[in-house]
């Protein structure tokens, strides 16, 4: 093995134990592990936009569509049926498919803007429903999970926070193989081919279609399925936030885009910077100032996309082989 | 006859709010037009109208048709200055680059308002908002138009007619369609590029906060308003080819006959709902037609 | 007709009222070097993207191989053993050049094979030491070379070259036409597209003119070089061009 192969696994298997360590010294009922469970937690949605918005470049503004049915499909069978969460998550996953898999028929051809403005349009069609289908979501309001600590792990719920965390540790590690695994596969290679130049792609015999579909499909039940673990963690979401574009979709591109999109460790990078971030301004600017934090994330956004549109990572990466130049030196 | 009474009003309701659609997306169109870039922050632009409109009312007195050139003014200014601080450093960038950073625009203005302006609804009061006029009638029935809305519809006309000889009749407008269809010759022309998309993006802007402040004596200004219309912007901007500021026009008429006809026998919920969807299946079957309209 | 690796019968493509191909019809025989010539505008690239599926044939038919592929999408048509370099370089330009021609293979290749199989081509092409470069950083004859192993790595039939010689010095392009010709031994069919005359000439025992998106000659070059009507075509090419420049 070379030094850049060891080096590629010693260290996220680093990083992975360090978060394995990190809470054991920590009040397993307080705020700091919460945070650090919401930071996993949007380092996995992160990854899984990351699947189609990174390595294909089909820049996605609608995954909250995916997250919301998620979130809602497990809730409701558990609310309303009793039926586990760990069941439930699989029926919101088979959701998120088919919605993918309808969205896909008119979308899936465009690109670039109109790929864009089509799934952000989509996204609002899955807000629109839940906010009137009210006999079902219990529309504006909001649904609430129902409190079993009783049911244990059956319902998916904890007495303490800790178990939450290594429930959202092992989702992002579980997110972050499958995305190492596309990225190193064939699967990755035509990704990639089709970021890059789709005519050239279909010529030289990618069936470009098919990948995008595989991957939208693969991107949305990941997505889904987090949905149901936020869902249990929160216990009470409502259709403008878990549908939300700035709360879901546009974060979950972010946290991308400022670690560095179609990378593995771009949305550890992103997640690590902005889910920290976004709750010190939150509890040390509070809501005295409403719109305060989101114009603060739009202000990030612009500063990240004229500053270094390929990411942090690349900051790192621009240092680091400086720095192998002056020790050759 | 009744029918037939019903008919006409909701095709005149339609075409008087389509006239102000087409308004507020003329600038959207425009933008993209000479820039090649969709600004997913253009919207909020209409929210910024409606406040200009509205603080020149509230605190000048002035009537929001006045107060419309204000805004446009304003905003043009301010357009200008932000395609040349943020817009121009990603006019050559990737495509996701023009996305996120017109989004980051979005939240921005949008979140700046909430700060400056807070979170409640603004309106005026003129003396014609109750008042409308009777343009046909027929025993007890009568079509009627408010005469907030045939204002709005007038001053829509005026804006839009404006803008579109400004680019078909003047030298300035004809430098600008050169920039739009081809930047290096037109540069070798000696046309000031530059200049062009800064004057697209500040006029693209400007017509749509006109747009908002028209529209202030029947529709209320909150920070959140802008966000409201920008799928109904783009539907119709789609819809007409976007870069075409006559197919904005057309555009705007008819998502406002439809809307006005489909208030008919919708509820408002389905009545966005439809609306998305319908924005959908025309990105799907419209953007080969547009890109090829715009090679040709 | 069997026997023959290429049939193309009677295509037309149109561009809204613009006729690009009308009604070319030709066939090309296994292990042939088919040159396709004429001047600017004369619709090579067209004929070419409608080969590969890039467009539909408005009408008439494409048989590759005894199929029908016209209509075809452009994997299905390089799955089928057809496929074409781009004039203008499509590579993947942020991607290894190992990694671009890597993934030519995977049209019939597993990832490992497809791995083996694209160092091969990349040795064949002779731009081995550049494996690890990023093809956004080559010079142009050096795209031209990968966009050949790309193509050769998805293991063609038939093998459409539009202008992979433009800009190579003379030694280059006598690397490439001995390339072409070891590779036409093994049992690959071509059909090129270039500027250059006198490689075209070398290279190709038969040439193919377009003239105005038709089809006006088809024979060997000595015969194509006494042709009145090819003489024609390019004469008057000239002197319109000429004219364009004042």
């Amino acid at each position: 093995m070379t030094r850049a192969e060891t080096l590629s696994i010693a260290l996220p298997a680093l990083v992975v134990l360090a978060l394995i360590i990190a809470p054991l010294g920590l009040d397993p009922y307080g705020y700091t592990l919460r945070i650090l469970c919401l930071m996993l937690l949007f380092c996995a949605m992160g990854q899984a936009w990351n699947i189609v918005g990174g390595l294909a470049n089909q820049i996605s503004l609608g995954h909250a569509a995916y997250f919301g049915i998620g979130a809602y499909s497990s809730t409701i069978l558990f609310g309303s049926f009793g039926l586990s969460p760990l069941i439930g998550v699989f029926v919101g996953m088979a959701l998120a498919a088919l919605f993918a898999l309808v969205l896909s028929l008119p979308t899936l051809r465009l690109k670039g803007h109109y790929f864009a403005l089509a799934t952000l349009a989509a996204g609002e069609v899955a807000r629109v429903v839940a906010n009137s289908w009210t006999s079902l979501t219990g529309g504006p309001v909001g649904i609430s999970v129902p409190y079993r600590p009783d049911a244990g792990f059956w319902a998916l719920q904890f007495q303490t926070v800790l178990p939450n965390y290594y429930l959202f540790l092992g989702a992002m590690v579980l997110v972050s193989l499958v995305f190492w695994r596309v990225q190193t596969s064939a699967f990755g290679y035509r990704l990639r081919a089709i970021k890059e130049n789709e005519t050239a792609a279909e010529v030289i015999g990618v069936n470009t279609y098919r990948v995008k579909l595989h991957a939208s499909l693969l991107s949305a039940v990941l997505t889904a399925m987090l949905g149901t673990l936020y869902a249990q963690f929160q216990f009470f979401f409502d259709p403008d936030t878990i549908f939300g574009v700035a709360t879901i979709s546009v974060k979950m591109a972010l946290i991308v885009i400022l670690g560095g999109a179609g990378r593995l460790y771009g949305p550890w990078i992103g997640a690590a910077v902005i889910i920290p971030l976004e709750e010190m301004a939150n509890s040390y600017l509070g809501n005295s100032i409403a719109g305060l934090s989101q114009f603060a994330y739009g202000v990030l956004l612009i500063v990240v996309i004229l500053l270094n549109p390929r990411g942090l990572i690349s900051l790192f990466e621009s240092l680091r082989d400086r720095l192998k130049r002056r020790q050759r030196a | 006859m009744e029918y037939l009474i019903i008919l006409l009003q909701t095709l005149l309701d339609g075409i008087m709010i389509g006239g102000v659609y087409a308004v507020l997306a003329i600038g959207l169109s425009l933008v993209f037009g000479v820039m090649h870039i969709v600004n997913f922050a253009h919207a909020e632009f209409m929210m910024i109208g409606m406040f200009i409109g509205w603080a020149c009312w509230h605190f000048l007195g002035l009537d929001p048709m006045l107060g419309a050139f204000i805004a446009l003014a304003v905003t043009f200014g301010f357009g200008m200055v932000l395609q040349r601080v943020l817009i121009r450093p990603v006019l050559g960038a990737p495509q996701v680059a023009q996305i996120f950073l017109t989004v980051g625009m979005l939240f921005a203005l949008e979140n700046a308002a909430l700060m400056i302006m807070g979170a409640e609804y603004r309106s005026v009061t003129t003396p014609y908002q109750t008042q409308s006029l009777t343009l046909f009638s027929h025993g007890a029935e009568r079509v009627l138009v408010g005469m907030d809305k045939l204002y709005a519809f007038l001053m829509a006309l005026l804006s839009g007619s404006a803008v579109w000889l400004f680019l078909n009749k003047t030298r300035f407008g004809a430098a600008m369609r050169a920039t739009s269809q081809d930047p290096m010759a037109a540069k070798l022309m000696g046309v000031n590029t530059d200049l062009m998309y800064a004057v697209a993006f500040g006029l693209g802007v400007g017509t749509t906060a006109f747009g908002g402040s028209v529209v202030l004596p029947y529709i209320t200004a909150s920070p959140a308003v802008g966000s409201g219309y920008a799928v109904l912007m783009f539907t119709v901007v789609v819809l007409g080819g976007l870069g075409s500021v006559t197919g904005a026009i057309i555009g705007g008429i008819a998502v406002g006959i439809i809307q006005s006809f489909s208030a008919l026998f919708m509820p408002i919920q389905l009545q966005n709902l439809a609306l998305f969807v319908v924005f959908i299946l025309v990105l799907a079957l419209r953007p080969e037609g547009i890109v090829a309209r715009r090679r040709s | 007709m069997s026997g023959q690796l290429l049939e193309v019968r009677n295509v037309t493509r149109r561009f809204g009222g613009l006729v690009a191909n009308s009604n070319v019809a030709f066939t090309v025989a296994p292990g042939e070097i088919v040159g396709l010539i004429g001047p600017n505008g004369a619709g090579k690239t067209t004929l070419f993207n409608v080969l590969v599926g890039i467009y539909p044939p408005s009408s008439g038919e494409v048989i590759f191989d005894g199929k029908s592929i016209g209509g075809m999408k452009p994997h299905q048509i390089a799955k089928a053993g057809l496929t074409k370099t781009f004039q203008n370089v499509a590579l993947f330009a942020e991607t290894s050049v190992l990694d671009n021609v890597v993934t030519g293979g995977l049209v019939n290749r597993s990832l490992t094979d497809a791995r083996r199989f694209a160092a091969e081509c990349l040795e064949r092409v002779g731009i081995g030491a550049i494996a690890g470069k990023k093809a956004g950083d080559l010079s142009f004859p050096e795209r031209a070379r990968v966009e050949v192993a790309r193509a050769l790595c998805t293991s063609p039939k038939l093998l459409l070259l539009d202008e992979v010689m433009a800009a190579l010095t003379p030694a280059e392009m006598e690397e490439i036409i001995e390339l072409v010709r070891s590779l036409r031994d093994e049992g690959m069919t071509f059909i090129v597209v270039e500027h250059h005359m006198k490689a075209v000439m070398k290279l190709c025992e038969r040439l193919i003119v377009l003239n105005f998106g038709e089809m006006i000659a088809d024979g060997t070059p000595q015969e194509i070089a006494s042709n009145r009507k090819v003489l024609d075509a390019y004469l008057g090419a000239n002197f319109t061009t000429q004219g364009e420049g004042h």
